[in-house]
């Protein structure tokens, strides 16, 4: 594919090194600072502004199958996405901080039609929402949905005790529509079979239909306890993310938000536009104030700061002050692993979501990869069974290693598979696999 | 202060303002009293005249308004036009003082009255009464600022001198001479649409438009003696009701509601729905106290809802002489009394805007106690109140009280009983009219000394002008750099 990246800055070198090996990149920068960076890469670059026809012209804009504007400026973005689909872009992607350009209430107008971007990408939002799910998942560390809802796939750390650990899998009587698709002990994920016995301190992702779902997350806690709904939430940090998720969670009636933010001003903005959130002026990691507002009592702890270092202090005085579920976010891609590392549960990135989810784009190909899990070691993709696949029973699928069907999508309904169940062409499957074979998994159709 | 160019504005004022002896004159002379229509008639060109003269103080229009001198504007353009509107009840025979209070109670739609023979005067006189609380009820200087272009200069700060808006209204327009002739065009609509309907109840012509023009005004000035009550209609106290609570909604919202298609918008309205949420527990409380007496459920609920209503409003009007209802009765009624309408509205009174951001800001103190480090601002509306408007309000309501505290003070030394004090104070400063005891419904302020009468009148402009117009003026540097000089 032929892509064109506008904007040389993180989101832009992350891109950049993500698809660099199987890619032609003409990165656009008007920094020539930048170009040092990349510079080991094989991409070509270009010095100059991505809103200028001339510069967009040297990188072939009239066969380009792919534009992403990642400056860090909105407005920038998008005229250089309205300017290369004019000159003949395939496709445009244009990264947004702030709602001021997307769709109008009204729906008179629309970036789309009015500036050609064939696909807006606000990380900050989509870091938010991502966010949200996960506290709406009781005990949850990560959660996703597909299929519209009709599948969950939620991710847990099990507590010694937990009913989970008790016997091997296959005599746990799980609820039927839900499944263990893979289990991590330390570094090393697996897929579990019947006789894998489940230990305290793993993590398991578990996946299937709503309702089961529903049984499932009863069966999780230790000694029947129920997971309790999140009533309490904490954000340390106002700002893109923390802003966006406080207004997610203020429409919530039984949700009670308190938010923690140092700047003077930023706070009072914060005040004024959110209607419910108990808006707090100060430090995150000023352990007196943690104190006086109780913070160890809230039921969630988000510290979505933009620093990461404080964002770590933020969450292990958190710990100490006794909440057990602390989600964080991670700026720099290279600390996921240290966060986790030292006990933060869910780490997450806005921009690495975002790079993310456009590399799996292109790199997908037929198969839609849904869902990237555990920083990329494993990935939930969707397989359509082509038209003249004959219909075979699931044990006699030849699917590599490390992989496991979690859901058949067939006529709308979603069918949690068994050994016996069979897959029928037209069919769409939920597939779970790790890292190591993905690629196996993405060709199975095609190639057999 | 250029007083050249408070004389020029105010003069440009009364020069109109005598136009509108006009149609008490006709009345007049309709009715064939003479003399009457004579005072009007040397009234009404002595107007023109005094204006002409205090108008051409300057002639060149190379000048702005200061904030002082709009202050200055309004207050000197009140105090003209009720001592104007005065001469007609002194060539009546009034007593200067008594004349002075009667003329103000209509220019600031209060509707406290001197008057104890209603019949010495004539119809025409009984219209003129009726119309100055009409021409008052929106605000004389926004009636002006519609129908003059020559306002144009200073015209804006005139306006937001005279009214206030809650911070943040929408629905202005980018004019103000647009924003007031709007206003006014739905003032007259409304007055019109009152007038078709009592007609309709079967008032008289005359009995109809004098009851319309002080409906819509909140004024309550009724040329019957006993008020509404004197009527005995059910069918004329229930119209009354409907446009005595539009008279005490923003109209700006009405406008934005009948003309805009609005109507969610102007119903999700953060004062409207407290505004519409007091006028519903004063009339449940009413009506279950007068079924506690020999009162039918019709009636009892008819009275509740009517005196709820023009008292909140600060109308005034009486469907019955509630001074003697019970005490938990007249308990609800003086509680209302010291609230208000809503905002840009033709309601006096401290107005529920404030009583809204005073208890939410209580509220949020308490709150506050318990976390020190809190951002708490004070929103009305959903948007936040600034600092400077929330400290306005507090301070308009230790003026309030400190006045209030004052006027009852004089009027109970001078010789009045405690009820009568304090309700003669509330129904002046809140412009309301009538209170209970000796300034009762049935009764009036004739009976009260002549000093009371004085301090009163005073308090009926200050509570119309929302207290700090007028005493920002009473401070000595508003008074340091006066000069007769327009330039």
């Amino acid at each position: 594919m032929r892509i064109i990246l506008i904007g040389g800055g993180e989101v832009g070198y992350a891109l950049a090194r993500a698809l660099a090996p199987n890619h032609d990149l003409h990165v656009i920068d008007h920094n020539p600072a930048v170009a040092d960076r990349f510079h080991p890469l094989d991409v070509s670059f270009v010095l100059g502004s991505g809103t200028s026809a001339e510069v967009l012209g040297l990188g072939d804009i009239e066969s380009s199958d792919l534009v992403i504007a990642c400056t860090g400026l909105d407005e920038v973005n998008i005229i250089a996405c309205a300017l290369a689909k004019k000159l003949g872009a395939a496709k445009t992607v244009c990264f947004v901080s702030g709602d001021d350009f997307l769709e109008s209430v009204s729906g008179g107008y629309s970036l789309r039609e009015h500036f050609g971007v064939d696909q807006t990408i606000w990380p900050e939002a989509q870091l938010a929402d991502a966010i949200q799910r996960i506290i709406a998942a009781p005990g949850a560390i990560d959660a996703e949905s597909f299929a519209g809802g009709q599948v969950r796939l939620l991710e847990y750390r099990l507590e010694s005790g937990s009913p989970l650990t008790v016997a091997p899998i296959a005599s746990l009587q799980l609820p039927r529509g839900a499944v263990v698709v893979a289990a991590k002990r330390g570094d090393t994920i697996t897929i579990p079979h019947g006789g894998t016995h489940l230990k305290p301190g793993d993590k398991v992702i578990v996946m299937g239909r709503g309702d089961a779902m529903s049984t499932m997350e009863a069966r999780v806690a230790p000694d029947g306890r129920n997971l309790r709904d999140a009533r309490r939430v904490t954000i340390i940090g106002g700002g893109d993310v923390g802003f966006r998720l406080a207004q997610l969670l203020d429409s919530l009636d039984d949700v009670s938000v308190r938010m923690i933010e140092r700047d003077q001003a930023r706070g009072e903005m914060l005040a004024a536009t959110l209607t419910n959130a108990l808006i707090l002026s100060g430090d995150g990691t000023d352990l007196e104030l943690l104190e006086m507002e109780e913070i160890g009592r809230s039921d969630v702890l988000v510290s979505v700061i933009d620093n990461d270092e404080r964002n770590l202090l933020a969450s292990l005085l958190g710990r100490q002050l006794g909440v057990t579920k602390i989600i964080t976010r991670v700026s720099k891609i290279a600390n996921l692993r240290l966060f986790e590392r030292v006990g933060i549960d869910v780490a997450l990135s806005a921009k690495g979501a975002a790079v993310e989810s456009i590399v799996r784009e292109v790199e997908g190909g037929k198969a839609k990869v849904l869902a990237v899990l555990e920083e990329g070691e494993a990935k939930i993709f969707e397989l359509v069974v082509p038209d003249d696949y004959p219909a075979t029973a699931l044990r006699d699928l030849a699917t590599p290693p490390e992989s496991i069907v979690g859901t058949i999508l067939r006529h709308g309904d979603a069918i949690v598979p068994h050994g016996n169940d069979r897959i029928e062409p037209g069919d769409r499957l939920l597939v779970f696999c790790t890292d190591a074979s993905a690629d196996l998994m993405r060709t199975f159709f095609t190639s057999s | 202060m250029r007083l050249a160019i408070v004389f020029h504005l105010t003069g440009t004022i009364l020069r109109f303002l005598g136009a509108a002896f006009v149609a008490p004159l006709l009345i007049a002379l309709y009715s064939k009293e003479s003399a009457d229509a004579i005072t009007f008639l040397a009234t009404g060109v002595a107007a023109v005249v005094l204006g002409e003269v205090m108008r051409r103080q300057i002639r060149h229009r190379e000048w702005t308004l200061k904030r002082v001198e709009a202050l200055a504007v309004v207050v000197v353009t009140y105090l003209l036009v009720a001592m104007i509107g005065a001469v007609p009840y002194t060539m009546n025979g009034m007593t200067a003082a008594d004349a002075m209070f009667e003329s103000m109670s209509g220019i600031t739609a209060t509707g406290a009255t001197t008057l104890t023979d209603f019949d010495s005067f004539g119809r025409g006189l009984m219209f003129w009464r009726s119309m100055s609380q009409w021409l008052g009820g929106l605000g004389i200087i926004t009636l002006f600022i519609a129908v003059l272009p020559r306002l144009a200069i200073g015209g804006r700060q005139l306006f937001f001198t005279e009214t206030t808006t809650t911070p943040g209204s929408g629905g202005l327009k980018p004019h103000v001479r647009e924003t007031a002739a709007m206003l006014w065009r739905l003032y007259v609509g409304l007055t019109l649409a009152e007038f078709v309907a009592l007609m309709l109840a079967g008032l008289s012509a005359y009995d109809a438009i004098c009851h319309a023009m002080t409906t819509i005004s909140a004024g309550g000035f009724s040329p019957n003696p006993e008020s509404i009550m004197g009527y005995n209609s059910a069918a004329v106290e229930w119209i009354i009701c409907g446009f005595m609570f539009l008279a005490g909604t923003n109209f700006v919202l009405q406008y934005q509601a009948l003309l805009r298609g609005q109507l969610k918008a102007s119903i999700a309205d953060d004062e409207f729905r407290v505004y519409t949420g007091i006028v519903a527990i004063a009339t449940i409380a009413l009506t279950v106290f007068l079924l506690q007496t020999d009162m039918a459920t019709a009636a009892a609920v008819r009275s509740g809802l009517f005196q709820s209503l023009s008292i909140l409003t600060t109308t005034g009007y009486a469907s019955s002489d509630f001074s003697l209802w019970t005490e938990q009765s007249r308990m609800v009624l003086l509680v209302l009394m010291f609230i208000g309408g809503c905002a840009g509205s033709a309601a006096g009174g401290p107005k529920i805007w404030r009583q809204i951001l005073i208890a939410r800001y209580t509220l949020l103190e308490l709150k506050r106690t318990l976390h020190p480090r809190a951002l708490l601002p004070v929103k009305l509306g959903g948007k936040v109140v600034p600092e400077d408007v929330m400290r306005a309000v507090l301070v308009f309501f230790l003026f309030y009280l400190l006045l209030f505290a004052v006027c009852v003070g004089v009027v109970v030394a001078l010789g009045a009983d405690i009820l009568t004090g304090v309700t003669a104070t509330t129904g002046t400063l809140g412009n309301i009219g009538p209170g209970f005891s000796q300034v009762g419904p049935m009764t009036n302020y004739a009976g009260l000394h002549t000093v009371s009468k004085v301090v009163l009148t005073a308090a009926m402009l200050v509570g119309r002008l929302e207290v700090l117009t007028v005493l920002a003026l009473l401070r000595p540097e508003a008074w340091r750099s006066l000069t007769l000089r327009g330039d």
